[in-house]
């Protein structure tokens, strides 16, 4: 299809409304969506699960599918109606002129199909290129999404690459064609965090390169910072402030963006002092909707008899180019007034030393055959010399991305696994070679575990209460069914759950109260030490804050020790009193969270921190991408283990980095590094996050 | 006294049966060239309230045909049914089978009534009656199952014995009076699908050939359940050593030939060693096994409550397990004074080879759902709370096994089925004389080109039968995905 010129914007979104049709009747989407990506300009849609902003990319695909339709409103792109297209207008326009990039790689890669035919078809069904000439262009733009050795490339299958890399290649894909409008739905979600730095710097650098538009969906409003021109804030169905990335993060004017922005742990947010401000209120499914102002029942400014009343328009903000609230009260609230503290407390200090693992190790050994054990076998260094201690009342947080060991670590906790090597000491105990099997009841019910995915933690086949009834049977609390019962009631009390949730299934429950089964199922057996495997990495944002708080208020009565994990740095940094890094099975940093976060960095503990998205517009960080991705536990690299993705390599004597393994290096206050690097070199190093002057 | 009519005074129906069928065909055959004539997505409008709408075209036309021809086909076949339960012999042959079948037409109605009525509250089953599949494949599955019913436990709809021979019948068509009788209204006053070739009913046959089919096949495939469960998730959850030589036997007998394993079982040489009895010995153990470790890992902390539940089922299961492998005359014969009843051999050899090529295919899948489903996090949960292993196998990953379990459990019993009809048909297992549907479509093979009807009166029954367990399934699983 011939590509036409336009002069004005690239997309206009015009009082969209999106509904799906289903046998219980219509269930409205989206409504009443209006958006405009001029040429070059790159657009944010952030807002949580289920608030509308995939359907409004779908909409702009016309791929709704059977059920889904558009029932008012109109999407223009480069000034012509989409929905008078026909559908082979459409096919020729998907893919050539505006493309879309999933959260999934691999669902979007054909895993049959070498990484070359699959960007060679590109150019060669919509512009009829030849081969030749399609070959030519997939190699320049490998070398464009910055991979290397691409004809390498060009020959491998998806399988064959990493998630990095084969994201990369998605948006390889979606570069063949030159298009106009670049659509990424939540394109680094499932990626690390050092490996989504990488992603972001890329789209980036490709907007500006090719002067592509861009509509960018993701939940995270940092990244959104870090890559957009524009924000659009959506909020069950609906945007609800819509601006200049500066006026929405400085001066926002709608109450949910600011209870969003309240509830993300940002820099200067302290569990202690400065606690979060979590989102009262559960999220309104689309059939139950408010009358009036969606956000109403959860705002705290909600007027009853105006809020509540008839429909609410987006209304130009004074002062500010193209920025919109649907609010009623924009003028009247004071914005900036300071957060109400909910509860400030008092720090608790931590106590006796109640866990501690000394020069951990745990290697798995790794069999061709399971039948016929064969000659060959390989070893997988899960954990390597890990020591550290764990006080009553204290949060260590573990930090590492996918394949650092951490969950590892927490299996040889919880004796899932033995060690290999080493101790592991609770409560005066060894307890390394004593598998779960054997441990005492106490022992079990004392060391708890809560779990990540709120949908995978509870049995979807037994009711709520039935599940907590059942860990006290395990841990010998109560002695018959009615005093369980009763304590199973308290327990529900105790996260802060209705009574009434005892007998429903978990299906009817959502993420966050699912969490909160979890960890009321955790504590049961009045646990000391609870490992948190990132307990609140897949919730929403405003979710995120309440499950953060109630585990802490858990904490702070319980004097329970909390061991964190979680790759996401900026909750490290709110909850957390110290801090473990880990990186392919070794503590390379450890201190308290003060030191870590602040010079010296081990390099890694830098780029991590570099890595991740803050939103807050008055931070300036220092960037740095690494290099490659991490090296496969089956096979490190010799000497450090960073020595791979390390930028300061070239500053340590000979190849030190690449033949020994770095000592932990102790400075000030207990704060430990595992790198060649000298002292002096350290202690120079600038800080990677500045707050700037308010 | 005449021979009946297929329909009676209902015949002027036939023609509006006729004209329905034709219609129904034509707009079958118009719909397949549809893309020729009409352009392909419709015009939909969106109403106020909602709704959305599509206007209609020329081009659907066909459609909507087809759509009342097939209300045309039910409403015949309801007045067939309704008119046959009243009006008995004047509505000829399908009205006196429908006459006959009327407590089999009762129990369905009050069951779809009951089930509709109640269906928020029943779960799985409840929303089966939201798909149309899944209730007419119900439909047909219930509709045996309570002819077997009434006909083995009431002596109700049979019109003769099974055995029962009138010479005069031999190979009569459907409809054919019986000689001798003359009230012509009574039930016993005609072979309504006529006779077979040793003059025996053929109604009555297929009657009391759905008792044996609905009594072995839902059973047997409960023993294949038991026993692949048993084994499969233990194979799946542990893994490793276990695992490979679970799945190493259970790949040998899949690779073995079923026939010929079938022919090896139940030929009398075999037989008279003993094999399929030991087997049987076997494999009926897994059940108390299964619910032994059920009920104990479940209570085990509340000895007060597992303690008797234990001795109760455990205890019962084995008096029935004793009761069902001794038999008198078979190499496993003691324990005869709890020896409270005796099963036919010849059921028991069928029951032992059937159970024997099923479970495998269960094996495989029950391990399959369990190495998927220990990666969750409630089974980690379980692990590191101390849960013992087979607690987490049973109720933590059992449970949220059932929506495959229980789709192939419909398309197993239909497997089962077909299988039975097989055995019978080869001759094996059951005794000649049997009324199974497999052995009655032998016998009939025989002068099928001359008396087609003693044959495909038990073909039909076995096809529908079948058919009514895919489609349950077909349900089960369409609604299974929806939750």
């Amino acid at each position: 299809m011939e590509k036409w010129d336009y002069d004005g914007p690239i997309l206009e979104i015009d009082k969209l409304s999106i509904s799906f049709f289903t046998r219980a009747g219509e269930i409205p989407a989206v409504m009443d969506f209006s958006a405009r990506v001029m040429p070059g300009e790159a657009l944010g849609l952030v807002g949580e699960s289920g608030c509308g902003k995939s359907t409004v990319a779908l909409g702009v695909m016309q791929d709704l599918g059977v059920n889904g339709k558009v029932v008012g409103g109109s999407i223009k792109f480069k000034g012509r109606d989409l929905s008078k297209m026909s559908q082979k207008e459409l096919r020729d326009l998907r893919g050539s002129e505006i493309a879309m990039i999933y959260q999934e790689p691999m669902a979007s890669l054909n895993p049959a199909m070498k990484i070359g035919k699959q960007l060679m078809e590109v150019p060669m069904i919509h512009e009829g290129a030849s081969k030749e000439a399609a070959r030519k262009l997939a190699l320049e733009v490998i070398e464009a999404v910055r991979l290397p050795d691409p004809p390498r490339i060009l020959e491998a299958f998806p399988h064959q690459l990493s998630g990095g890399q084969q994201q990369r290649i998605v948006i390889a894909m979606a570069l063949m064609s030159k298009p106009s409008l670049l659509i990424l739905d939540e394109p680094t979600t499932a990626l690390d965090v050092t490996v989504e730095a990488g992603i972001v710097d890329l789209v980036k650098d490709l907007g500006e390169k090719f002067g592509t538009s861009m509509l960018f969906i993701s939940h995270n409003l940092g990244l959104v910072l870090d890559t957009c021109d524009r924000l659009c804030v959506m909020y069950s169905g609906e945007a609800v402030e819509r601006g200049s990335i500066a006026d929405v993060f400085d001066q926002m004017r709608h109450p949910y963006t600011q209870a969003l922005f309240r509830s993300i742990p940002l820099p200067g947010a302290d569990k202690n002092e400065r606690p979060l401000v979590a989102i009262r209120g559960n999220f309104p499914l689309p059939h139950e909707r408010p009358p009036g102002c969606n956000f109403g029942p959860r705002c705290d400014y909600f007027v009853e008899g105006r809020c509540d009343q008839g429909y609410i328009y987006m209304e130009p903000i004074d002062g500010n180019e193209r920025h919109e609230s649907r609010c009623l009260r924009t003028t009247e609230i004071d914005w900036d007034a300071p957060v109400q503290a909910s509860d400030t407390t008092d720090k608790v200090s931590a106590g006796d030393v109640v866990l501690k693992v000394d020069d951990m190790k745990k290697y798995y050994e790794v069999a061709a055959n399971a039948m016929f054990g064969g000659a060959e076998k390989r070893v997988v260094k899960a954990n390597e010399t890990i020591s550290f201690e764990a006080r009553e009342s204290e949060t260590l947080a573990i930090v590492g991305e996918s394949g650092c060991g951490k969950s590892t670590l927490a299996k040889v906790l919880m004796g899932l696994e033995t060690a290999t090597d080493g101790q592991v000491t609770m409560l005066n105990k060894a307890i390394e070679q004593v598998p779960i099997e054997d441990r005492s009841t106490k022992d079990v019910s004392t060391l708890q575990m809560v779990f990540q995915n709120p949908f995978d933690t509870l049995n979807p086949s037994m009711t709520v209460g039935a599940q907590i009834v059942r860990a006290l049977e395990i841990f010998g609390v109560g002695n018959n069914q009615p005093e369980r019962q009763q304590r199973m009631l308290e327990l529900l009390d105790l996260v802060k759950l209705p009574r009434e949730f005892a007998t429903r299934m978990p299906r009817q429950l959502s993420g966050g109260q699912k969490q909160r089964v979890g960890i009321a199922r955790a504590f049961a057996g009045s646990a000391q030490i609870v490992v948190a495997d990132e307990p609140v990495s897949a919730l929403d944002v405003s979710v995120q804050a309440a499950v953060t708080d109630l585990l802490m208020e858990i904490q702070r009565e319980n004097k329970t020790t909390l061991l964190f994990i979680s790759h996401d740095l900026s909750i490290v940094r709110y909850l957390s009193d110290r801090v473990m890094v880990m990186y392919l099975g070794h503590v390379v940093e450890m201190g308290d969270t003060d030191d870590v976060f602040s010079p010296p960095y081990h390099p890694y503990t830098e780029a991590l921190l570099s890595a991740v998205p803050i939103a807050d517009t008055r931070v300036e960080k220092k960037r740095i991408v690494l290099e490659g991705d991490i090296p496969s536990a089956m096979n490190p690299p010799s000497g450090c283990p960073f020595q791979t993705r390390c930028r300061h390599k070239g500053n340590v004597e000979g190849n030190l980095c690449e033949t020994e393994v770095p000592p932990m290096n102790t400075l000030a206050d207990g704060h430990q590094i595992k790198c060649h690097l000298t002292d002096k070199y350290l202690d120079e190093m600038e800080p990677v996050i500045k707050i700037a002057a308010e | 006294m005449e021979p009946l009519t297929w329909t009676g005074i209902f015949a002027p129906l036939n023609y509006a049966l006729m004209a329905a069928v034709v219609i129904f065909a034509i707009g079958f055959v118009l719909q397949l060239f549809r893309p020729l004539y009409a352009p392909a997505d419709t015009d939909i409008t969106i109403n106020p309230d909602g709704t959305a709408s599509a206007r209609f075209t020329f081009a659907d036309i066909p459609s909507e045909a087809m759509k009342y021809s097939v209300y045309a086909v039910v409403i015949v076949a309801l007045i067939f049914i309704a008119g046959g339960i009243f009006l008995n012999h004047q509505a000829g042959i399908l009205g006196a089978m429908a006459h006959q079948f009327t407590p089999v037409w009762i129990a369905l109605l009050v069951t779809y009534a009951l089930s509709i009525k109640f269906k928020r509250n029943l779960g799985l089953y409840g929303k089966l009656f939201d798909s149309p599949i899944g209730m007419i494949g119900f439909g047909l599955v219930m509709f045996w199952v309570f002819t077997a019913l009434f006909t083995g436990v009431f002596g109700m709809i049979a019109t003769h014995e099974p055995l029962e021979q009138l010479v005069r019948m031999k190979n009569e068509g459907p409809g054919a009076p019986v000689e001798g009788v003359d009230d012509p209204s009574a039930y016993y006053s005609h072979y309504l699908l006529g006779g077979d070739n040793l003059a025996r009913d053929v109604f009555t046959r297929m009657v009391e050939g759905s008792v044996i089919v609905i009594l072995i096949a839902p059973f047997a495939t409960i023993f294949a359940f038991m026993v692949g469960i048993t084994l499969g998730l233990p194979a799946g959850y542990y893994g490793g050593r276990l695992d490979t030589l679970l799945s190493f036997a259970a790949n040998l007998i899949l690779a073995f030939p079923v026939i010929l394993l079938f022919y090896l079982l139940v030929t009398p040489e075999i037989r008279e060693t003993g094999i399929p009895t030991y087997m049987g010995m076997v494999l009926f153990l897994f059940p108390i096994i299964f619910f032994a470790i059920l009920i104990h890992s479940k209570y085990r902390t509340r000895p007060e409550v597992n303690t008797p539940l234990l001795i109760g089922v455990v205890g019962t299961l084995s008096i029935i397990y004793i009761s069902t492998i001794n038999q008198s005359g078979t190499p496993i014969d003691f324990l005869n004074f709890i020896d409270l009843f005796d099963v036919a051999g010849g059921i028991l050899t069928v029951f032992v080879s059937v159970v024997f090529v099923n479970s495998p295919t269960v094996f495989r899948i029950v391990r399959g759902l369990a190495l998927d489903i220990k990666t969750r996090d409630y089974v980690a949960a379980a692990q590191t709370r101390g849960e013992g292993p087979f607690y987490i196998m049973l109720w933590e990953i059992l449970p949220n096994a059932r929506g495959p379990l229980i789709v192939d459990f419909c398309l197993r019993i239909g497997y089962t089925t077909i299988l039975l009809g097989t055995l019978g048909f080869f001759g094996l297992g059951l005794p000649p004389e049997s009324p199974d549907w497999g052995a009655t479509i032998n016998e009939g093979r025989k002068l099928l080109s001359v008396y087609p009807h003693p044959a495909i009166v038990p073909a039909v029954a076995l096809l529908s039968l079948v058919l009514g367990l895919n489609l349950l399934a077909d349900g089960l699983r369409e609604q299974s995905l929806k939750d």
